[in-house]
């Protein structure tokens, strides 16, 4: 049998931290052969990323390994002297990072950082590296290759730039690729086109890939063989088909299980009555605009468009409906969010239960306690010097002003209603975990019994395990209470399987609402078509 | 940079100098004494005191006398001195080179020894180089000048005889003897400004060797001295240029004291004497120039890091 | 409280700075109890001893006790230099954060003001502000609080900011939250927390600044017993008896580096997040 490109037998390893030993990665087997693709799937603390550090052989000091082999081709890594690791670093193993921001060098010119490792590996001159970049820029798919090679890093968007990383990393031929999450950071429309870019130069190079990501969908779609971690284990082995269609092993069929699927719904669909009811909010050409020119910009003639947020958006929410808001970062989809939450000023009127309000001053303490937003990142929304007890009282002491000890017990009762124990009132957020952060926010914004809860994405920092329990308290949440959501995010899939309408933004513009059956049977504007096929659909 | 911005910070210079001129104006106008007293001493007759105070326009209303002043100044006509009788700009310019001299030299020595610090400690970090470097610099901040000067002069003037004690030698008279002159001076100007300027680049460049750009030079096999250098140091360097443009404040601060040790005629030592004289009109010009000498040093730190960081875009 | 202290107490530098800043008032508080001569009682047949038994830091030039002067002189040192940084502290973070809070053209003058003051060197506004208003410890301590006020407002203000933009800002202006609580229960707290570390460290500037203006003759005057002023007279007798200025020195740099290294520690221990 042919020696696999990169093998990896038996590997542990431990870090060694001030609250004692912990188990990263626990007796490791895999291999990958020349020209396959190895899918490496997990949530946040799988030990994924330490994998990819324990390959390029880029350990912090408080690593310890214990026993196991890493080999390239017939060459144990970890028997390799530092210097001779250096060599191999770029030309026999590349790496794509998640995000092409902040893995290149902002005061270096593209150009340099490409050429620098032709330099390096390849021992060619400055002139020849050049030369031979340009090249490179071309067969990643940069139209202007001499132009891209001169421009720094803030002057290419995302999806150059990270063409750019791939250019360095396929740049010396190496026999094995490290791909960590390299779409993560982009929007889904640049990132289809780098997974076409990364399955084009697979098959063209046979290099043997793996590729990191906690996307099961997108994974499905570019692995041949995918590996599942938890806790540092290996749970389970396989052809992706075979793992994800019938999974062995409960873990990974309940990881399966957490991806959202378009086809999978998860709300019952609104009765005619419902459907037919007057909306509990509605925008009517609500319009945002960010930042204005300068006075001495104005003077030399420097009139820059001023940044849109929105463009006179109209959109109905009807009580107890979930309408899923998707689009592409700056979009303007959290800047509706901000609108329609008094955070930013905005022009046009929204009508909330027959009541007009046309601006920040008419959203009064009912409007305030009716409608309801949830932040992203609850360690930004939740105050990092307040006690959950103190967070979750506000709200009602504004609202309600229970005696002492009625509040403490409804705090108790909100704590259990998004499943925490009641306990957890005397605890400071940074002892909680990211999602039960997001269940404490979510205990606030259902503190006030609201009829609207904006949800601007709040899943979308979460693994998805933790994702799909939050989901289900939401919609458990609006069983109990009949909220209405808007429900913010990018996750396509996800939308659809939650919402009963879906409205698309594009560059501030809302492109188009839909309905959940009619969003299925196939959107009609363009940009919702290409968002549609950009998004890849779970196998199995 | 945009011509707007440069505009726009030049004006913010004038804006600095007049609210300086101002604020030195207003100390003085609550004095206990008016200039024309100073000048003829608790005795004079009230004629003579009369007198002088229509010579000096003491007579017109405090606004008028501001405004009278401000219109000499645009003009380069910054009024003459009560000490001395002579016009007080020649004077002043002249004790600015000599202070310049001072300070461009201590910024050199400076960035000499505060960069290699910052260097092997952020490289050796947690390791005995940077604990001693940090201890160092430590010390170093914690040290008024007048303590670090009086230790120089002790140990190399008094007790090794290596350097001179004090005074002043132009360097176009005689450019060995004036750096021998200038040594001790530069030296204790130095000690703050590497103790806090070592701490900047170490902080700044154990950031950077942290940063994702970084690890993907090491992940590309770039070699150690690469990644530092053109990776790391470059980068971290370019937030120290700020820092040491904020630091002209303490330096010019350090500067008034160093001369008035080491009796330099610079821009410190003329202050101090027109302070104690209360001749405001050099006063007022000595203030005006280091507060112009502080904004033009930000202004170039501003420029250079606009000319060296591709991404900032004043505008 | 006690919790603060053993935060502090886990990192190198917080657990030095707690000891020395401890050990600064202690001798604050008590130093004239355990000073064990007079400060100003002199002794012709004693001058310019060196270190010894009887005279543990040795004498200056009219034979009084060092480290008793040096033991009483603490409170003029340290205590006007924490109330000098306290009172520019006080004017600069209302001063910052009111900017911070009003914006738009309001942010812009004050804080281009701001910047003009700061363009003056702190030790010349001092000397200004003393050489003028007269030669008292009230003038010395108001001058360095006015000099301090614009870098603290700058401080304040950039912290305000960044807390300005976080959500649980945002949270509580959805929830329909006064003005009033959002400054005092949601940012608050969370603005103090960095002025605190930065005012700590100032006042370890504030002691070396009143030092040097002392040296410069233009603080406190002789016979005080004030460490600056020590240092000044001990230059001239340096050949006689080089103890005389390191004694005051030492004792300048202690203090400067408790308050160094406290702030440095503070840093750490107050962050709620470690």
């Amino acid at each position: 049998m042919e020696q696999p490109a990169l093998t990896i037998s038996g590997y542990s390893l431990d870090y060694l931290t001030p609250r004692g030993v912990h188990h990263a990665l626990v007796d490791i087997d895999l291999a990958i052969a020349r020209g396959e693709v190895l899918g490496l799937v997990g949530e946040s603390g799988s030990g994924k990323t330490s994998l990819a550090w324990s390959i390029m052989r880029y350990l912090p000091g408080n690593a310890r390994e214990n026993g196991g082999r890493i080999l390239l081709g017939r060459d144990d890594l970890r028997a390799m002297a530092p210097a001779a690791i250096e060599e191999i670093r770029g030309r026999r193993i590349g790496m794509v990072f998640q995000d092409p921001s902040t893995s290149l060098n902002p005061t270096l010119s593209l150009g340099i950082q490409l050429a620098e490792v032709l330099e390096r590996h390849r021992g060619l001159t400055r002139r020849q590296a050049w030369r031979e970049g340009e090249q490179m820029l071309a067969r990643v798919g940069l139209k202007d290759p001499p132009g891209m090679m001169r421009r720094y890093p803030h002057e290419a968007s995302g999806g150059e730039k990270q063409r750019v990383v791939i250019a360095q990393a396929f740049a010396c031929q190496p026999e094995c690729i490290l791909f960590d999450e390299p779409t993560t950071a982009l929007d889904v429309i640049t990132a289809r086109q780098i997974l076409e870019l990364f399955a084009e130069l697979q098959a063209e190079t046979g290099v043997a890939s793996l590729y990191i990501s906690h996307d099961l969908a997108l994974v499905s779609r570019v692995a041949d063989r995918v590996a599942v971690l938890h806790h540092g284990n290996m749970v389970e082995q396989g052809q992706v088909a075979g793992v994800f269609g019938a999974p062995r092993e409960a873990y990974t069929r309940r990881l399966v299980a957490a991806v959202p699927r378009p086809d999978r719904r998860l709300v019952a669909e609104l009765g005619p009555a419902e459907a037919a009811a007057a909306p509990l909010v509605a925008a009517r050409g609500v319009s945002v605009e960010y930042g204005r020119p300068s006075a001495i910009a104005r003077l030399f003639g420097r009139d820059r468009a001023p940044v849109v947020g929105n463009r006179a958006v109209s959109l109905d929410v009807r009580p107890g409906e979930i309408v899923g808001v998707v689009g592409e970062s700056g979009s303007g989809k959290s800047t509706l969010a901000r609108a329609l939450t008094g955070l930013n000023p905005f022009s046009g009127e929204i009508v909330f239960d027959g009541r007009p309000v046309r601006g920040i001053a008419d959203m009064d303490g009912a409007y305030r306690r009716d409608v309801q937003i949830i932040f992203q990142h609850p360690d930004s929304s939740l105050n990092p010097r307040q006690r959950i007890g103190e967070i979750l009282a506000r709200p009602l002491r504004l609202h309600d002003r229970l005696p002492g000890a009625a509040e403490a017990a409804r705090i108790g009762e909100l704590l259990e209603q998004v499943r925490l124990p009641a306990t957890y009132a005397g605890r400071y957020p940074h002892q909680l975990s990211g999602g039960e952060k997001q269940r404490v926010a979510i205990a606030r914004a259902f503190a006030t019994a609201p009829r609207l809860v904006i949800c601007d994405e709040i899943t979308s920092a979460l693994d998805v395990s933790v994702q799909a329990a939050v989901i289900e308290l939401l919609l458990d949440l609006r069983r109990r209470h009949g909220t209405a959501y808007l429900f913010i995010t990018h996750d396509l899939n996800l939308v659809r399987q939650i919402a009963h309408r879906i409205a698309v933004m594009y560059r501030g513009d809302l492109v188009e609402v839909l309905d959940a059956q009619a969003f299925s049977a196939g959107p009609t504007h363009p940009y919702t078509r290409s968002l549609v096929a950009a998004v890849p659909v779970p196998v199995g | 940079m945009s011509p707007a911005y440069a505009l726009k910070r030049c004006g913010l210079i004038v804006y600095t100098l007049l609210v300086v001129s101002l604020i030195v104006f207003a100390i003085t106008q609550v004095l206990p004494a008016d200039a024309a007293t100073m000048l003829l001493g608790e005795n004079a007759t009230a004629e003579a005191l009369a007198a002088v105070r229509e010579r000096l326009g003491l007579e017109a209303p405090v606004w008028l006398q501001y405004a009278r002043w401000l219109g000499g100044v645009v003009q380069g006509d910054f009024g003459t001195s009560l000490r001395t009788g002579l016009p007080v700009a020649p004077l002043m310019m002249e004790a600015l080179g000599r202070s310049l001299l001072l300070a461009l030299l201590s910024i050199l020595l400076m960035l000499a020894i505060a960069v290699p610090l910052g260097v092997i400690a952020a490289v050796r970090r947690g390791r005995a180089a940077d604990l001693i470097v940090s201890v160092l610099s430590y010390v170093g901040v914690s040290l008024p000048e007048f303590v670090t000067a009086t230790v120089f002069v002790l140990v190399l003037a008094d007790w090794l005889q290596i350097l001179p004690a004090s005074g002043y030698v132009a360097p176009t008279q005689d450019p060995l003897r004036a750096l021998q002159h200038l040594a001790l001076p530069v030296l204790t100007v130095s000690v703050i400004l590497v103790a806090h300027v070592s701490r900047m680049v170490r902080s700044e460049l154990v950031d950077v060797l942290h940063s994702d750009y970084v690890r993907a030079a090491r992940l590309k096999g770039m070699k150690p001295r690469t990644v530092l250098l053109r990776h790391g140091l470059r980068n971290a360097l370019l937030p120290t240029i700020t820092i040491v443009a904020l630091d002209v404040g303490y330096l010019l601060g350090g500067v008034i004291v160093v001369e008035e040790i080491f009796a330099i005629p610079g821009i410190g030592r003329q202050l101090i004497v027109a302070i104690q004289a209360r001749d405001l009109p050099a006063i007022q010009a000595g203030a005006l120039i280091m507060a112009a000498t502080y904004s033009v040093a930000n202004f170039a730190a501003d420029l250079a890091y606009a000319w060296l960081d591709k991404r900032i875009q004043y505008d | 409280m006690t919790d603060l202290i053993s935060r502090l107490a886990r990192t190198p530098q917080g657990a030095a700075g707690l000891a020395l800043v401890g050990l600064v008032l202690l001798v604050v508080v008590f130093g004239p109890l355990l000073a064990p001569y007079d400060p100003e009682a002199m002794a012709p047949l004693l001058r310019y001893k060196g270190p010894s038994l009887v005279h543990l830091l040795g004498t200056d030039q009219y034979g009084r006790d060092i480290l008793s002067r040096l033991l009483v002189g603490a409170r003029a040192t340290v205590v006007m230099a924490v109330l000098a940084t306290l009172l520019g502290t006080l004017v600069g973070a209302l001063l910052g954060t009111a900017s911070a809070f009003l914006g738009g053209r309001a942010d812009e003058a004050i804080m281009r003001t701001v910047d003009a003051v700061m363009s003056i060197p702190s030790l010349l506004f001092a000397l200004l502000i003393v050489n003028l208003l007269g030669k008292s410890g009230l003038n010395a301590l108001l001058a360095i609080g006015i000099a301090f006020a614009p870098g603290m407002a700058r401080v304040a203000r950039s912290v305000a900011l960044a807390v300005r933009k976080q959500d649980y800002v945002n949270a509580a202006i959805a929830r329909g939250e006064g003005g009033f609580h959002i400054v005092v229960r949601e940012m608050l707290p969370n603005v103090v927390a960095p002025i605190i570390v930065e005012t700590t460290i100032r006042v370890a500037f504030a002691v070396m600044l009143f030092a040097t203006l002392s040296f410069l003759g233009l603080g406190a005057q002789p016979p005080a017993p004030e460490w600056g002023l020590m240092v000044a007279e001990a230059r001239k007798y340096l050949n006689l008896s080089p103890w005389m200025l390191i004694w005051p020195s030492i004792a300048i740099a202690i203090v400067a580096i408790g308050f160094n290294l406290l702030g440095d520690g503070l840093r750490d221990a107050l962050n709620p997040r470690t």
